[in-house]
């Protein structure tokens, strides 16, 4: 399990971590979230010792991260980058190396890997002959060789196209179902809802909402309730000032209410506004989530999630 | 896994893709080829074995090539004397270059002749036919008036050279030697360093370097790196000293001092510390910039700390290579890596001070790995824009 316990940091007046903890499971895929700034990049150059945070710790199966442990650890900064004059195979090899295996297995893995992302042919090739694409899986490549048991990700789904994106998602899921713990940052919300179980919101360097789509989901105090009554043009709504709608189009309204709402009440006063051909009571979407998550943390219904 | 492998990992890297690069390569044959071709052109194309030829254009006065022979002695080159019988050969010979000048003077005498030229007469020879001619009229003069030929040759003899310190071949060689090995230092460590520069720049500017630093230390990458470029620059090195020494054997064209067994080793010692020394700082100032017109910038100071102390020993170490600027600069360790060598290539260094030397440039690249690998650490992640000494150090120390 991967701890990160209590980070700050701070860049000048800027502070880009204000005390962030949160965990990332073994087998499971957490997204990380939340808006530019918000601390994402230096959270995970904490992981690998590339920033030093001022306060807190990063923790793996309980014992505070030295180099040793990084040698397991798979990483994707968001700015991509390898040597660009140096041959596919050779560069794989030599960074699997330097997580620990000899010149022989590191090599095999770099052949498997490569066969893996459709690039066997490639191995010969410097990196800078290749397409845009192809350099993208050669990053994802030197990530994954040396078999790691902690993947970082930093924007793993920026600049990939639909067949990318697809590679991506099938290697985070079979990663993750080999037992390795993926932590990856994206602002993609519906594919992180589609790819993750797990989610971590950061705003302004605070853990603002961490855990299960779904619990989380459920824990919100808000639904959203999508009424659509027959030829009433959403005059039956007229009066209820409190509500606060979302989107209002025709005979369509959809609305923010907490949790607790009488449905019955507004069901009854639907009924009275003519058919109702439509009237669904959902809990926010992750995207909706988000957005209430870093709007503003000090009333956010997530905050006590945080810790 | 142990960090002296993560280093020895880099090191590889560097030797594998910098070596095989056709760049390396074709500058090192190129290098070669002028180093061995420099011996063996002149000797092989022109075939100028450095004597002197003089025609001479007969009749000729009897004497005039045992005069011409005998002065030409103190110039230290061997005089060859053709003969022509008529002056249309002599020209001929003056045009294909095959004598310098002819001298034509009447055989009994009766007048200073001419010495013909292509376009001029040089210095030596003016002087050798000069000497020779006159002699030889005022030989004959006085023998008119009766004095005795043995007599005049006596009162010919000019004085003996008596020097106080005589400069021999072996000197010259050694200071010839001794200034080859000073340049191919400073060339060595200049090319090899901002090699080191411009790698830490590029990998900065592809973003490389933060997959790297994910498992390799910042200061073990740099010394990977500074390694890795050194053991090429070693390489190179022994490359050309093979190449220049061998030619010199083999053409006979530059005698090797006595001290050569010792100052070779010595080259390539202070060469290793004086690249590690500028490399390792080079190194590290890279990382304070983005990209590579930036990286010449920063690296000003140590350039500029390089030409003062590579002319410092060009000219207040040749100078007087036991004086006060030459022993202060053997222990200052910018300078050591250019002064030592010289000084040992001329025999004028004590052993202790080689030693000590050694262990205070020792020291000073430490300090500089201890104090550069924390400003790379710093610098090296920084991307947007030139970074600050200062603000590297802080930034590493958070």
């Amino acid at each position: 399990m991967l701890e990160i316990d209590d980070l700050t940091k701070r860049y000048g007046p800027v502070v880009a971590l204000d005390g962030a903890s949160f965990i990332a499971q073994p087998g499971r895929i957490v997204g990380f979230l939340g808006p530019n700034g918000a601390g994402k990049t230096t959270t995970m150059r904490c992981v690998f010792g590339l920033v030093r945070p001022e306060r807190g710790e990063v923790r793996w199966r309980g014992s505070v991260v030295d180099r040793e442990a990084r040698l397991r650890f798979g990483y994707m900064p968001e700015q991509r980058g390898l040597y660009p004059r140096m041959r596919v195979r050779e560069q794989l090899s030599y960074f699997a190396q330097q997580h620990g295996l000899s010149g022989r297995d590191a090599d095999a893995a770099a052949t498997r890997w490569l066969e893996r992302m459709g690039l066997g042919d490639r191995w010969k090739s410097k990196l800078e002959e290749l397409s845009h694409g192809n350099q993208q899986r050669v990053q994802l490549t030197a990530a994954l060789a040396h078999d790691p048991e902690l993947l970082v990700l930093d924007e793993p789904f920026s600049g990939l196209d639909p067949l990318g994106t697809t590679t991506m998602t099938a290697v985070l899921r079979e990663r993750a179902a080999a037992g390795v713990a993926v932590l990856f940052s994206s602002h993609q919300l519906d594919l992180v809802e589609d790819v993750c179980e797990d989610v971590v919101i950061i705003a302004r360097g605070r853990i603002v909402a961490a855990g299960e789509i779904d619990a989380l989901k459920r824990a919100s105090g808000r639904r959203h309730l999508d009424v659509e009554v027959a030829g009433s043009g959403g005059t039956w709504l007229d009066g209820r000032d409190h509500l606060t709608v979302l989107d209002r189009s025709g005979d369509r309204i959809r609305l923010l209410v907490d949790a607790t709402v009488d449905l019955d009440e507004l069901l009854a006063a639907a009924r009275r506004g003519g058919e109702v051909r439509r009237f669904s009571f959902e809990p926010p979407k992750l995207s909706e989530l988000f957005m209430e998550a870093v709007a503003d943390p000090t009333t956010s219904p997530f905050e006590t999630e945080a810790a | 896994m142990p960090r002296w492998r993560s280093i020895l990992l880099v090191a590889r890297r560097e030797v594998l893709e910098r070596g095989r690069s056709r760049g390396f390569i074709l500058s090192m044959l190129f290098t070669t080829a002028i180093i061995v071709g420099s011996f063996l052109v002149p000797t092989l194309l022109f075939e100028d074995d450095g004597d002197l030829d003089i025609g001479v254009l007969r009749p000729a006065p009897a004497g005039l090539e045992v005069a011409l022979t005998a002065f030409a002695a103190p110039f230290g080159t061997p005089l060859e004397i053709t003969t022509f019988d008529d002056r249309a050969a002599a020209e001929a010979a003056l045009e294909a270059d095959e004598v310098e000048a002819v001298v034509a003077v009447p055989a009994d005498l009766s007048g200073a002749g001419t010495l013909i030229v292509k376009e001029e007469a040089g210095d030596a020879v003016r002087a050798i036919v000069g000497a020779a001619v006159v002699g030889l009229r005022q030989a004959a003069l006085l023998e008119q008036a009766g004095v005795d030929p043995a007599d005049y040759a006596a009162v010919s003899t000019p004085p003996a050279v008596d020097a106080l310190d005589p400069q021999t071949e072996t000197d010259r060689s050694q200071f010839l030697f001794a200034n080859i090995g000073v340049v191919l230092i400073f060339v060595g460590i200049f090319s090899f360093g901002f090699t080191v520069l411009t790698g830490v720049v590029e990998e900065k500017q592809s973003r490389v370097v933060e997959v790297v630093l994910s498992t390799v230390r910042p200061r073990d990458l740099l010394m990977g790196k500074v390694l890795g470029i050194g053991i090429l620059g070693l390489v190179q090195l022994a490359m050309f000293v093979v190449a220049g020494v061998g030619s010199a054997l083999i053409t006979d064209r530059f005698e090797l001092p006595p001290t050569a067994p010792s100052a070779i080793p010595l080259i390539a010692l202070w060469f290793m510390l004086g690249y590690t020394l500028y490399s390792t700082a080079l190194g590290f100032l890279g990382a304070l910039a983005t990209r590579i017109e930036e990286a010449s910038n920063a690296s000003t100071p140590v350039t500029t700390v390089a030409i003062v102390s590579y002319l410092i020993g060009l000219f207040a170490v040749t100078d007087d290579p036991t004086g006060i600027v030459a022993r202060v600069a053997t222990f200052v360790p910018p300078s050591a890596p250019m002064v030592v060598p010289l000084r040992a290539a001329l025999g004028a260094i004590e052993p202790w001070e080689v030693v000590v030397s050694i262990a205070i440039t020792l020291v000073a690249i430490y300090g500089l790995f201890v104090v550069g690998g924390r400003v790379y650490s710093g610098a090296v992640l920084q991307t947007a824009g030139r970074m600050k000494l200062r603000d590297a150090w802080r930034s590493a120390g958070e």
